[in-house]
């Protein structure tokens, strides 16, 4: 294709391609003042002139150019040569991409039967010059093929299909389909939205453009006024008693329709067997917790569910959970001698907690041996030095292989009591009491809430150290490598962790006592939580998940042994140890009955939880228990039972830049139209038109361009103040 | 319609209401959430605090009577509030505005709609303006949304600014511990902003800081020659921006990385906009916060 010009001799035009140079070379700098906030990052240099006469707006000396080359060239008549009629042919495919929503709400009613058939409606639309893409889609876009115009490989495709269990997420999808439009060579483009269209998946703020020349057909499935009602939460309160918990357990209900809902039958099911029921009656728009009768659960791990029934949604109608056996810490205080008494604080709060339990033994300090050591956990020394001896050996060696030990300084702690041997667990040099009783106390001023023992009291009012009083401390001198987590108002070390070269174990010191002597935070309410939480953290306790949610993953391999620092603590059962020799291989059950082997070599074990139900990990040695090693409850997100729904004409406004993409569809179509007409010769001469109308373009810009630079040379302004 | 365009700073200019500003802001930003981050009731357990007369003795916690002999009561997260204090400054150099609106109408309405948030979260709110001294102080009640949104209405540009005395003088009204939101253009050092925030920070406050800046000071893209006039302290410099456009964004991306790096690493949170960041990118990112600190575990 060519071009060759009517009126060739008004190209000489282009001479008037000086008249912006002068223009430009013309215009005079001017002298002004600029207001600017602050000089504080201007450099002081001196004013010094600059020569006026050269370019400096070459964005606006090119518009300027352009604008004369497009008119003189409009008004030389151009010409196109060539054939149009495979671009006709080109102009009129398309680019289809059907999006078929997948999340679990689509299971209300006939949705995904009426989803499917959709799907199948669009891919019989598909014409021979088109291509077209299946993608399904809820919180993540799955795209099921290469990009076809071949029918019978679609609905193959589309057979496969199946219900998932994620969320409604409109983002991700509409980004899959304008990914695969842009790489289009097609020139126009549909985008086929087959959904329940659920309010919760629509983010104003995520919502993407599709390519100009895009339609987005919307297949609206929501039902006109749906009834659902959902399991949203349970908790279990736990009271542990010698022959297994006592378990009170308590469900959230909620009713998402517009009606009220009476009579709401819901079971509570341990290990597949209902043991209680009640009925409720919840208001509509409303939810109610509900608390079963306490139950007594035996030593082991117990799958739990509780559920209702009747609705059209089914698959959030069950809320699962593992109860898990509480895991008592055991705790070993270490008093002064019985005639200096003390540790009564202590030992209260730490005979208090159900979850977890603290199995406490008190011990006076010269009684401790090292056959004491073996059945605890962490070993609070309360104002007591570190023995020596057989005992002191005894205690580093319950470091070395990952014990937690709390040291609490006092009075009776002075540096000339510690041994030599105690340099190895202490954070650092311990010195001289400080009084800061003449000052009315000190507090502590500094806080490490990323630490893990502290983080629980980040939030505000979720534990309030500023009211207790520190009249005396012991100074600690930190060594290298240990981490202050909490220091006095004078900056003074309160509460340090040693740092590394001890093993698996942990030690923290308190540079203070516990006995409303030195200080009054023992009888302040945060002293409770504080100190359970030390313990916790010596201890390496993570609390089991009762549930966890479609889409998470766990590491089974970190849960081996109790966890660690992976965070496999999390998982219930947590714990297994392998006897040496033990086969390496697991067999995980899956909630549909799937059957798979897991091999165990002594890396991660990532287990993506894509399915809600019951998750089953058991040992497939031959003679192995029965019983699982573990076992993880699986539930839906309870964001995707609200089946509130938005206008699909909404979204597909704000997606197709305020519906225009069907327009430009339409224009395209009148554009091929014109393309065939008789006088398509005399047509083609039409190009000088768009090329004055570019140049009417470039003059706007040029316009707007040179008053917002006019505006910036001239001086940036200040705004009135406010009448 | 997308709610989005309602946050473009220029546009919420028009409204004259600073309530309705605000709401439309808010309720957009909160409309687009995908759930709540603050409706719902929580059964989290908080706290323990004594009894007191008048408490309802439902929510004693008889367990730790019965082993203490001592009346406690049990609070929960839900009942617990916070206090919102935004602490807003004024000072000559927020008047300041390239093109849009100024640094302190951008102040103006951020502190708003975060205000507006915060009391919807059930916090409680209150405002200090300051440049060299404090302005206004209305102390952080339940009650005080109208009047910090009134004050923030009729705020008039101060005198020149200061931080270090007005930040100290702060510290030493608040009397709980609270959230304190700084939103400032903050021409001092990394240095002196941490120590005049260490005052409120080493008191237990949480501190979040906004810093705002107009366009045209992060990009300086001036043209001609002129004198550059300070529009704190009066003093007149001239430049030929072109000269020291790259030295100055320099000095810019250093200072407003000193100021990330300084207050990252002292548990401040540190957040730059210039005056066309959209309304609702700020209230996320303080969501994002204050959600982080009403997590109890």
């Amino acid at each position: 294709m060519g071009i060759s010009f009517l009126t060739p001799l008004i190209l000489a035009g282009l001479a008037a391609l000086a008249v912006p140079v002068i223009v430009h070379l013309t215009q005079s700098a001017r002298k002004n003042v600029v207001p600017f906030p602050s000089l504080m990052f201007v450099r002081q240099i001196p004013f010094r002139s600059v020569r006026r006469q050269r370019i400096r707006h070459w964005l606006l000396f090119t518009l300027r150019c352009l604008a004369v080359v497009l008119l003189v060239a409009a008004f030389a008549r151009p010409l196109l040569e060539g054939s149009t009629e495979a671009v006709v042919a080109l102009s009129r495919a398309r680019e289809v991409v059907i999006l078929i929503d997948r999340s679990y709400s689509m299971g209300y009613g006939d949705h995904w039967e009426r989803a499917l058939e959709a799907g199948r409606r669009a891919i019989d639309g598909v014409g021979p010059d088109d291509r077209a893409t299946l993608v399904l889609f809820a919180d993540r876009a799955e795209v099921l093929n290469q990009r076809t115009a071949d029918r019978a490989t679609l609905h193959a495709r589309l057979a496969t299909a199946e219900l998932g269990s994620g969320t409604t997420r409109y983002a991700g999808a509409l980004e899959v389909a304008r990914g695969i439009l842009e790489r289009s060579d097609r020139p126009r483009g549909e985008v086929v939205l087959i959904s329940d269209f659920q309010k919760a998946g629509w983010d104003a703020s995520e919502v993407l453009q599709l390519p100009q020349r895009t339609i987005l057909t919307s297949v609206d499935l929501s039902a006109p006024d749906p009834k659902n009602i959902s399991v949203q939460d349970v908790t279990l309160e736990r009271d542990p008693r010698p022959g297994g918990d006592r378990v009170t357990i308590s469900a959230l209900i909620a009713n998402h329709g517009s009606e009220a809902a009476d009579d709401v039958e819901l079971s509570l099911e341990l290990e597949g067997e209902s043991v209680q029921s009640q009925a409720v009656s919840i208001a509509a728009r409303n939810s109610v917790m509900i608390r079963f009768e306490p139950i007594s659960l035996p030593q082991r791990v117990t799958a739990g569910a509780v559920r209702t029934g009747g609705d059209a949604l089914s698959s959030d109608d069950v809320f699962r959970f593992v109860a898990v056996p509480s895991s008592p810490i055991s705790v070993l205080v270490v008093q002064p001698n019985e005639r200096e008494g003390g540790g009564l604080y202590l030992q209260q709060v730490l005979s208090l907690g159900n979850d977890p339990v603290f199995e406490l033994e008190v011990k006076r300090g010269t009684r401790l041996t090292r056959a004491d050591l073996a059945s605890t956990d962490v070993i609070v020394l309360n104002d007591v030095p570190l023995p020596g001896g057989e005992a002191g050996r005894g205690v580093r060696d319950f470091v070395r292989e990952g014990g937690g030990l709390l040291l609490v300084l006092g009075r009776r702690t002075p540096p000339s009591v510690w041994p030599a041997s105690a340099e190895e667990l202490l954070p650092g040099t311990i010195g001289a009491p400080v009084d800061r009783s003449a000052e009315g106390g000190s507090t502590l001023s500094t806080l490490d809430y990323d630490h893990a023992a502290l983080e629980i009291f980040s939030a505000p009012r979720s534990g309030d150290f500023t009211m207790a009083r520190f009249f005396r401390f012991r100074s600690l001198q930190p060594s290298e490598g240990s981490r202050v987590i909490a220091r006095f108002g004078d900056g003074a070390a309160a509460l340090t962790e040693k740092g590394d070269g001890l093993g698996q174990g942990r030690v923290l010191v308190w540079a203070s006592d516990f006995e409303n002597f030195w200080n009054d935070l023992a009888v302040q309410p945060v002293f409770l939580p504080f100190v359970h939480r030390l313990v916790m953290y010596l201890a390496g306790y993570v609390e089991p998940e009762p549930w966890f949610e479609v889409g998470d993953v766990v590491d089974l391999a970190a849960a081996e042994g109790g966890g660690g620092e992976g965070g496999g603590g999390r998982i219930p059962g947590a714990g297994f140890e392998r006897a040496p020799g033990d086969e390496e291989e697991w067999v995980l059950e899956e909630p549909r009955g799937e059957r798979s082997v897991i091999s165990v070599e002594g890396g991660p074990i990532f287990l993506e939880l894509a399915r809600p139900g019951f998750y089953r990990v058991r040992d497939a040695s031959p003679g192995s228990s029965a019983e699982p090693i573990y076992t993880l409850a699986v539930n839906l997100d309870p964001s995707e039972s609200d089946l509130a729904t938005i206008d699909p004409a909404e979204l597909a406004s704000v997606a197709t830049a305020g519906g225009g993409g069907g327009g430009g569809g339409e224009a395209l179509a009148a554009d091929v139209a014109e393309l065939l007409t008789p006088q398509e010769r005399e047509r083609r001469q039409g190009i000088w038109w768009y090329l004055l109308s570019g140049a009417a373009l470039l003059l706007l810009a040029e316009t707007a361009l040179s008053n917002l630079t006019a505006r910036y040379r001239s001086h940036a302004t200040v705004t009135a103040p406010r009448p | 319609m997308s709610y989005s365009r309602f946050l473009d700073p220029e546009v919420l200019a028009r409204i004259d209401n600073l309530e309705l500003l605000a709401r439309t802001v808010v309720d957009g930003f909160i409309n687009g959430l995908h759930r709540s981050l603050y409706l719902g009731f929580s059964i989290d357990f908080a706290e323990h605090r004594p009894y007191m007369p008048g408490d309802d003795i439902r929510r004693i916690d008889w367990r730790v009577f019965g082993r203490t002999d001592r009346l406690y009561m049990k609070e929960f997260e839900a009942d617990t509030n916070a206090s919102f204090i935004v602490a807003l400054d004024i000072s000559r150099s927020m008047e300041y505005s390239s093109a849009g609106i100024s640094k302190l109408d951008y102040a103006r309405y951020l502190a708003a709609c975060l205000t507006f948030l915060s009391r919807r979260q059930r916090d409680r709110v209150g405002i200090v303006t300051f440049d060299e001294e404090l302005v206004d102080i209305v102390p952080a009640s339940a009650k005080h949304l109208d009047i910090v949104l009134h004050t923030l209405d009729r705020l008039e540009v101060g005198k020149s600014g200061g931080l270090e005395r007005p930040v100290l003088k702060m510290a030493e009204l608040l009397r709980r511990r609270s959230i304190v939101t700084l939103v400032s253009d903050l021409y001092h050092s990394p240095e002196t902003v941490l120590h005049s925030l260490s005052y409120l920070k080493n008191r237990g406050n949480e501190v979040i800081v906004f810093h705002i800046l107009d366009p045209a000071e992060l990009e300086f893209p001036f043209e001609d020659m002129g004198n550059f006039e300070d529009l704190e302290t009066g003093e007149r410099v001239p430049v030929i921006p072109e000269k020291i456009r790259d030295e100055y964004r320099e000095q810019v991306r250093a200072h407003t990385e000193g100021l990330a790096k300084l207050l990252g690493e002292n548990g401040i949170d540190y957040f730059l906009f210039d005056t066309s960041t959209p309304l609702d990118y700020a209230l996320f990112k303080y969501l994002s916060r204050r959600e982080q600190l009403s997590r109890v575990r």
